[in-house]
């Protein structure tokens, strides 16, 4: 992370960019380096486990709306059916997003799940399964997370579209009221 | 849309006939589509009244650090103060309202609340999850409603706990047992709730490993009390209360999921799997 490029825009929010990697490498990093100092597969597990579920809350609730203004959760309402709720900035806001900050928070999230994959392969190849155990539960952890800020991006647009038309409409129809009353 | 291509961080940036457009807009009508940014001048992030509930995950140590780069924030005004929705961008925004008034107060400004908030809502919300399901309260008759506002934070740690536990009781293989224990109750979990969406029962997946994993809770309890008292007449006791109290906590909504006729279908694997988690306290030495 290069903290200073003077002719383009710095991170926006240096702290949270910091702790959006930290998480993330923090716990490929364990995993990948513990087998040299720990023999135990049990804090193996619960150490790297833990720090992809802390990765896990810190993007959902903490960069997720800080570096890129979108928020997704479950919801069960009175009818006792679940229902997805995303939340987003309005596009203003979105506009003024740090692009940078918002580079970094989509590709290391698509990267930290290939890493995932990867290690996943090479477990299976040695047949831990294990170790393939930690892995799954870290990748499903990034997976989910990857698609509900699609999602929510997705929606967000497709809100932004919706509020776009109506406002056309609405100030279309201010418009020419706003003729007739002044001519 | 004249508002959106120059971007108003200021008020006066905007033209005459806007403003006198906005006065009829406030006159006439106050329903959607208000084309004045109604948002406090020059925030940092612009707070957004987000009608909304409560988030879904949560977590248990608090971040030191995150929450001084979001204390900015807590400056910004409140949000209940402001108008109601300047832009129409948050999906659900009007089904939130009905969900948020029930029961959780005034609905929070969530994207652009202090992070010190989310953890501590985070945390809140795994305590009276808790308490709805393990013990005894009014609300058990309606399941659907007591565990309206499940997370996966709280079985996450009692599981892990539980194969904690247990791997510390054992002499030996102790990572082949909290293996075991976690893949056991990981796997049980997901495959008794299948087991009861394949009955027909009227489940929510994520509610129903939710409640599963509450439901370990006594059993965590009975593992610590055989950890510390290595009695086996002692420990077959404690297991016993423990996994009725727990077969006992997560009755009600499992049956209450299923056709009458099936209940039973439903409940026994629930039941055996609490029973082979009460094995392996017992057995383990």
């Amino acid at each position: 992370m290069d903290p200073s490029q003077p002719p383009v825009e710095n991170y926006a929010n240096p702290n949270t960019c910091l702790f959006h990697v930290l998480f993330k490498g923090a716990a490929l990093a364990f995993y990948i380096l513990s087998a040299l100092f720990f023999n135990s597969f049990v804090i193996i597990f619960v150490v790297t486990v833990l720090l992809a579920a802390l990765d896990f809350w810190v993007v959902k609730n903490v960069s997720g709306r800080i570096l890129v203004g979108l928020r997704w959760w479950n919801e069960i309402d009175d009818l006792g059916e679940s229902v997805w709720k995303f939340e987003s900035l309005d596009q203003e806001s979105l506009a003024r997003m740090n692009k940078k900050d918002s580079w970094l928070f989509w590709w290391t999230l698509y990267l930290a799940a290939a890493a995932w994959l990867i290690l996943g392969v090479f477990s299976l190849i040695r047949f831990q399964a294990d170790y393939l155990l930690v892995v799954g539960v870290c990748l499903s952890l990034n997976v989910a997370n990857i698609i509900g800020f699609t999602k929510c991006k997705k929606d967000a647009k497709k809100q932004f579209q919706q509020f776009a038309s109506q406002t056309i409409a609405s100030r279309f129809q201010s418009t020419v009221q706003s003729a007739f009353t002044l001519v | 849309m004249s508002h959106n291509d120059t971007i108003p961080l200021y008020q006066s940036s905007q033209s005459d006939i806007d403003e006198i457009e906005n006065m009829m807009n406030q006159e006439f009508q106050s329903g959607p589509g208000t084309v004045l940014p109604a948002r406090p001048p020059s925030p940092i992030r612009p707070s957004i009244p987000v009608t909304s509930s409560p988030f879904v995950q949560s977590n248990l140590p608090p971040l030191p650090p995150p929450s001084s780069s979001s204390q900015k924030v807590t400056s910004v005004p409140v949000p209940p103060s402001l108008p109601p929705p300047s832009s129409g961008n948050f999906g659900g925004g009007s089904d939130g309202k009905t969900i948020g008034g029930s029961g959780f107060g005034p609905p929070p400004n969530t994207l652009t609340e202090p992070v010190w908030d989310t953890v501590k809502r985070d945390l809140a919300r795994i305590v009276s999850n808790l308490k709805l399901v393990v013990f005894p309260n009014p609300n058990r008759e309606d399941p659907g409603k007591a565990l309206r506002d499940w997370d996966l934070w709280g079985p996450f740690f009692f599981i892990v706990f539980l194969g904690l536990t247990l791997s510390w009781s054992a002499s030996v293989k102790k990572s082949e047992v909290f293996a075991v224990a976690f893949a056991l109750l990981a796997a049980g979990a997901v495959i008794l709730t299948l087991n009861v969406l394949l009955l027909g029962g009227h489940i929510i997946f994520f509610q129903s490993l939710s409640l599963l994993g509450y439901c370990l809770f006594p059993l965590d309890v009975g593992a610590v009390i055989c950890m510390l008292k290595d009695n086996v007449i002692l420990k077959m006791i404690v297991v016993c209360v423990t996994l009725a109290w727990s077969s006992w906590a997560a009755y009600p909504f499992m049956s209450a999921a299923v056709n009458p006729r099936r209940k039973a279908l439903a409940l026994y694997p629930v039941f055996l799997m609490y029973v082979s988690v009460g094995f392996l306290i017992i057995a383990i030495d």
